[in-house]
């Protein structure tokens, strides 16, 4: 192993200081230690960054449950046929043998912030001298009347990579020609917000594609307006006309309750009968973040915006999904992101690497039809009451077929160069 | 020691300046100034975070350009165009938008000095 100057005088500095102040002996260690809890956009760029800028000056552990990952970014275009199941598994070896990361393929069990150690599901504990909390989002499984985990293979949800992604597309492929599909939607904040209306293109897609144009899909949701919805809506009626029926809570008149034994979902205004239900939820932040004392009470865990440390703990940083991070929305994009500032600040906090002006920066591309590619996205900056969008753009309604082409063909670019970015 | 390689960039920037902006008549337009700017290596790699989430730091092309290996002025040139709206991709135009002179010279200093890497 290569002995740097910098691991050498930490060490030296670290250990006078333990003589002199009795520090606790994780200070003494040579390397200081960055454990990073979730494998995902955010947490697996956090530890490339931390361990490929810092040239082994940090010990990093990524603490990641499954062996791969599946992107949820991108589903959607295995739902509709675009991309193969495969190419959306990503495998986690070149983190550690490109750049040196100890890979913990274990449940993390619970944190303790005043010693400051994770204690996974078997029983090992990891000390850590600065932590990186990116579990995603959870469901919240009572949000929907009649809904619960034990009837999520009945009516998927689909909004955690996986199994329920390769399930929905299943359930759909066996949809009878006339058939009715309801979607209920999430309430704000949730993961990817183009993402269900994006996934209802995907299904029309598949419907007209083999040829079940008297299928219907409705989608119930609890809020007025949602991402990209001129575009959407503009897509819809252009290419699967009569088939997406979008319904707001003042037409609805409100979910009342879904009964996944005989695939109904009851609103205030009418009960439907159908052939598959996608019951969207509402989110919150990673059980492992909400029991460690790191979310507030919107279920979300509150930073500091010019660092993406938690509000309640300097040696934490929580990413992505699971963090309130102003006018970013829960994208890959928004927590790879934000992982480069966390990296960025951690490393110059362990390593006295220099420290630069944070940065944001999230575009959410979404495939409306066959090469009918949009686009959403902005650059962020920190200001003392959150991360604040400085400037954003979004696509019109109307643009020429080339330039929706483009914009679909920029999106692959993209999945390739952020699966590249995140996981080496 | 990191060895921060620094090179100079001439960039060609409009004089811009509250008297320029007034239409004086018989006035001829200020000429274009040129101005060296130092480029920082180390907060171009910082910078460039969010460039390789779409720009492939292995120089593979999967539908967004690669931008390894450019020279220097190439890059800058490329930023400033997208500036100011000569180029048209929306994404570009954003990100360039909020980059200083300062900032471009560090980013084009930056992928300057990578390799192409061969492919997997």
């Amino acid at each position: 192993m290569q002995t740097t100057r910098r691991s050498l005088l930490g060490g030296a500095l670290a250990f006078a200081g333990a003589a002199v102040t009795g520090a606790p002996m994780v200070r003494g260690q040579a390397k200081p230690r960055v454990v990073v809890i979730g494998g995902g956009a955010g947490g697996a760029t956090a530890a490339r960054y931390i361990a490929k800028d810092s040239k082994g000056a940090v010990d990093v552990t990524l603490v990641e449950e499954g062996q791969t990952y599946q992107t949820c970014f991108f589903s959607n275009l295995y739902l509709g046929g675009f991309r193969s199941y495969e190419s959306i598994v990503h495998r986690y070896d070149r983190l550690a043998s490109e750049h040196g990361i100890r890979l913990a393929q274990q449940r993390a069990a619970r944190i303790d912030r005043d010693k400051k150690t994770v204690l996974l599901a078997d029983g090992s504990i990891l000390p850590y001298d600065r932590l990186v909390v990116a579990p995603g989002i959870d469901l919240k499984y009572d949000s929907v009347p009649g809904w619960s985990r034990e009837a999520e293979d009945l009516m998927p949800h689909a909004w955690k990579p996986g199994r329920q992604t390769q399930l929905l597309k299943a359930r759909l492929d066996a949809v009878p020609d006339g058939g009715l599909i309801v979607m209920v939607a999430p309430p704000n904040p949730y993961r990817c917000p183009p993402g269900p209306y994006e996934r209802v293109s995907m299904m029309a897609h598949v419907l007209k594609a083999t040829g079940r144009t008297k299928c219907k899909i409705i989608i119930v949701d609890p809020k007025d307006r949602f991402s990209k919805m001129g575009l959407f809506q503009e897509g819809w009626e252009a290419h699967y006309p009569g088939m997406v029926e979008w319904l707001a809570p003042s037409v609805h008149d409100g979910i009342k309750s879904v009964d996944p034994k005989t695939n109904t979902v009851v609103t205030g205004f009418e009960t439907y009968q159908a052939a598959l239900v996608n019951v969207i939820p509402a989110q919150m932040a990673g059980a492992i973040a909400r029991e460690a004392g790191l979310a507030g009470a919107s279920g979300y865990c509150a930073i500091d915006p010019a660092s993406m440390k938690s509000a309640v703990d300097p040696n934490v940083f929580v990413l992505g999904d699971a963090c309130v991070a102003g006018d970013m929305p829960k994208s890959a994009f928004s927590a790879n992101s934000q992982a480069k500032v966390a990296a960025m600040t951690i490393r110059a906090e362990l390593t006295d690497s220099r420290a630069f002006p944070a940065r944001y920066a999230n575009t959410c591309w979404s495939l409306i039809e066959t090469d009918d590619g949009v686009k959403v996205g902005g650059r962020y900056e920190p200001t003392p009451e959150k991360i604040k969008e400085v400037e954003g753009f979004v696509s019109k309604t109307g643009e020429s077929k080339e330039l929706r082409k483009q914009t679909y063909e920029e999106s692959i670019g993209w999945y390739a160069g952020i699966t590249a970015d995140i996981f080496g | 020691m990191r060895n921060t390689k620094k090179a100079t960039i001439l960039l060609a920037a409009m004089a811009v300046d509250a008297g320029s902006s007034g239409i004086v008549s018989g006035a001829t337009p200020p000429p274009p100034i040129a101005r060296v700017i130092e480029g920082d290596r180390a907060l171009g790699e910082y910078l460039s975070g969010e460039c390789v989430t779409c720009h492939q730091l292995s120089g593979n092309y999967d539908g967004i350009p690669s931008i390894v290996g450019w020279p220097a002025p190439w890059l800058v040139e490329a930023m400033n165009d997208f500036k100011a709206h000569k180029r048209a991709n929306p994404v570009m135009q954003t990100i360039a938008g909020r980059y200083s002179a300062e900032e471009i010279a560090a980013l084009a200093v930056y992928f300057e000095s990578l390799m192409k890497q061969p492919p997997r």
